[in-house]
């Protein structure tokens, strides 16, 4: 079971090696698909194994595995392998179009692999100061992504990105200093004094003032990697400027990983102070990005940074449902997280053909796309009303249930402004993305439909978006039973 | 739980090391000329190690005689000196490109964020008699300096010695209670920091070639 869980972190690095041994695009591409393949295939396998048993340790506690963690791997492995597949199609594109050297593309692989292991390893240990280092290790990872393309605007948004997040994950780390500082009454012995486990079972004997700084201080470290509001300023840069499959793995994977630590540190400080204090927090810090988000959202510019305070917007929502707390809030929030990383996914998968396609990142400037490029102008629409929360999709299921819960624990004020902010942001979200797809298309009708050359490439651009569609259309009709258990337990875990 | 008390000769020596780390934040915050600012991350980086080894000698540990030797090469010697050479050889920058506010402001500001510092973190730390009770403030105040010397300076680069500023206040809260951190954690921390200052290096020259000057002032592409 140990090594499982090391082949699921480890699976992405195969990219890292392929490129690193100077594959070119294409095999790279592959050979990263078949490592994330090999991480999903070890997450659901770690998840139905686990899910009766109690949690795996080994090494000391520095490897700690419990359905929390496994969930959200799960999601992690899922996106990575959405991702890479879309990467195989799009680094080849930009490649034969010149605008990439085959030095970029080999570091883009070389540093797509190490950012999706060092997430996955990241949700695979107990011990909270390494937790730590690994999530500012894939910072610096994705950073790299993020200035790939190297002209003056990505340099700009990759130096805002690793500045202002090495900054906020240092804040974290004061957080968990304090953390620490809370147990002092404790005797700990040396593996013990960052273990999550020991700690949240030891959660009535810490010392509540210094917990109390500790919470504040990782909501607003982490906070600032999964893009709260007002730490969330670098993220519509990074996510505008980063090629489009590696924007998916910043908005649906790292966005998350850095939620599962504030998540961490919710129970600690849940089981220790009660419901209010937590509660204040993490509502304030969520209806915040979710104004934020949506005020950013009605200007109509550049689509991927549409998408990006859209992400501003959704982790907004899970942190509001995690404010709102109990079963009925925490289940929502998991089932938020998984729901929006898929369809993000997917959105920012379609802009990367939509940027090829149309040579441009304006809104303004795409038109059409149902009659120039069906596939891709259907996936954006279809994605776009799945992340906006229409049913039959996913979304509109778990913010339902994060609505609902909102009515079960507090004041009706919360689900109502909720609700009215989600109608403004389906409004301001669809009016770009409908007059994208819909129009006549530019150009000459005798115009290449697709960027991408060969079958295979179609292909590998295609897949995702279709596979992903679906995924978000039956998790809106039906949760499967295992997931549900799944889901139960993780809530279980936090309470 | 193991831990220095106040009153012994470590636990001064901390104390006050604790302290000077503070002044030389307020120095790097007021001072108007790269090099200075820079030098004077250098002392503070040297003080730290300096604890650290204090730390190291009274707990017996060997591993924290590795972070104080690491600390002395990397953060007290490496980093001023490469920073320097970047800076004033290849970029050809004698003074830091500016403030965003006043001298006497940030100063003030300064002041103010130290006074909160303690305001939050006194009364309810640790029992009071051990060194890490007065020691924490002095991190604490250390943290915000290090953002604030981030913020009101222009230059990227000197953004960055912010950081490691922050990074140098966290360090010296992790010393002062039992050993350290895990040391699993702590080399992880640090391996971070180098990959993290050469990666941003990285960016500072791109930005640098692309813009004649490399101040934050500049970056203003990207809005909205």
């Amino acid at each position: 079971m140990i090594a499982l869980m090391i082949l699921a972190a480890a699976g992405p690095l195969t990219g890292t090696l392929a490129a690193g041994c100077g594959a070119r695009a294409r095999p790279a591409g592959w050979a990263a698909a078949a490592g994330a393949l090999v991480s999903l295939v070890c997450a659901v396998w770690l998840l139905t194994a686990q899910l009766h048993r109690t949690p795996l340790r080994g090494w000391g506690g520095y490897l700690y595995l419990d359905s929390l963690s496994c969930f959200f791997v799960l999601t992690v492995a899922a996106v990575t392998l959405l991702a890479s597949v879309g990467s195989v199609a799009y680094l080849s594109a930009e490649q034969d179009a010149g605008r990439l050297s085959s030095f970029q593309v080999r570091l883009y692989y070389i540093f797509f692999g190490l950012f999706a292991a060092l997430m996955l390893a990241a949700l695979e240990t107990g011990n909270l100061g390494l937790l730590f280092v690994l999530i500012e290790a894939s910072t610096l990872a994705s950073a790299a992504l993020v200035g790939l393309e190297a002209r003056a605007s990505s340099l700009e948004a990759a130096w805002k990105y690793v500045i202002i997040s090495s900054f906020g994950v240092t804040i974290a780390l004061a957080g968990t200093l304090f953390l620490y500082y809370s147990a002092s009454g404790l005797h700990l012995a040396v593996e013990y004094r960052l273990a999550w486990p020991y700690l949240f079972s030891h959660a009535h004997a810490l010392a509540p003032g210094s917990l109390r700084l500790a919470f504040m201080l990782a909501v607003v470290g982490y906070g600032t990697k999964v893009g709260l509001a007002p730490m969330h300023t670098w993220l519509p840069d990074a996510h505008a400027e980063a090629p489009s499959p590696a924007s998916a793995m910043l908005s649906a994977a790292l966005l998350n990983t850095g939620m599962y630590a504030i998540i961490r540190f919710l129970a600690i400080t849940h089981a220790r102070l009660g419901d209010a204090f937590p509660r204040a927090v993490l509502l304030a810090f969520g209806f915040l990005s979710i104004v934020i988000g949506v005020l950013f959202m009605i200007r109509r510019g550049n689509f991927k940074r549409l998408f990006a305070y859209s992400s501003v917007e959704h982790m907004g929502i899970i942190a509001v449902a995690l404010g709102f707390g109990g079963l009925l809030g925490l289940y929502g929030a998991l089932l938020q997280t998984l729901n929006h990383a898929i369809a993000k996914a997917v959105l920012f998968l379609t802009s990367g053909d939509v940027a090829l396609r149309y040579k441009t990142r304006e809104a303004a400037g795409v038109h059409g796309m149902l009659t120039a490029v069906p596939v891709t102008g259907g996936a954006l629409l279809l994605g776009s009303f799945a992340v906006l929360g229409s049913p039959p999709f996913g979304v509109f299921l778990s913010e339902l249930t994060i609505v609902r819960a909102g009515f079960a624990t507090s004041s009706p004020v919360f689900p109502l402004l909720l609700l009215a902010l989600l109608a403004v942001a389906f409004v301001a979200f669809a009016r770009t993305t409908t007059g994208m797809v819909t129009g006549a298309p530019p150009g000459e009708p005798g115009d290449e439909p697709t960027p991408y050359g060969g079958r295979a490439a179609r292909l590998a651009a295609a897949a995702p978006l279709g596979v992903g569609l679906v995924a978000l259309l039956v998790l809106g009709l039906w949760i499967p039973a295992g997931l549900d258990t799944v889901i139960r337990h993780c809530v279980a875990v936090m309470s | 739980m193991q831990s220095l008390s106040a009153t012994s000769a470590a636990g001064v020596l901390l104390d006050l090391s604790g302290a000077a780390i503070l002044l030389l934040s307020f120095a790097c915050l007021g001072s108007k000329l790269f090099n200075r600012y820079l030098a004077y991350y250098g002392a503070q980086s040297v003080v730290l190690s300096f604890a650290a080894g204090v730390a190291a000698y009274a707990f017996g540990s060997i591993e924290l005689w590795i972070l104080a030797v690491a600390t002395l090469a990397i953060k007290g010697i490496g980093i001023p000196v490469s920073a320097r050479r970047l800076l004033i050889q290849r970029l050809e920058l004698k003074r830091d490109a500016a403030l965003s506010t006043g001298l006497s402001t940030s100063l003030i500001a300064g002041g103010a964020l130290t006074a909160f510092a303690y305001l939050v973190t006194r009364p309810q730390l640790l029992p009071h008699g051990l060194v890490a009770a007065a020691v924490v403030p002095l991190s604490t105040a250390v943290i915000l300096l290090g953002g604030l010397s981030m913020v009101v300076r222009r230059h990227t680069v000197a953004q960055l010695i912010g950081w490691l500023i922050v990074e140098n206040g966290v360090f010296l809260g992790a010393i002062t209670l039992v050993a350290t951190f895990p040391f699993i954690v702590e080399a992880g921390i640090f391996l971070d920091l180098v990959a993290g200052v050469l990666i941003m290096v990285v960016f500072v020259s791109g930005l640098t070639r692309r813009l004649a000057s490399a101040s934050a002032g500049e970056l203003r592409e990207l809005q909205g």
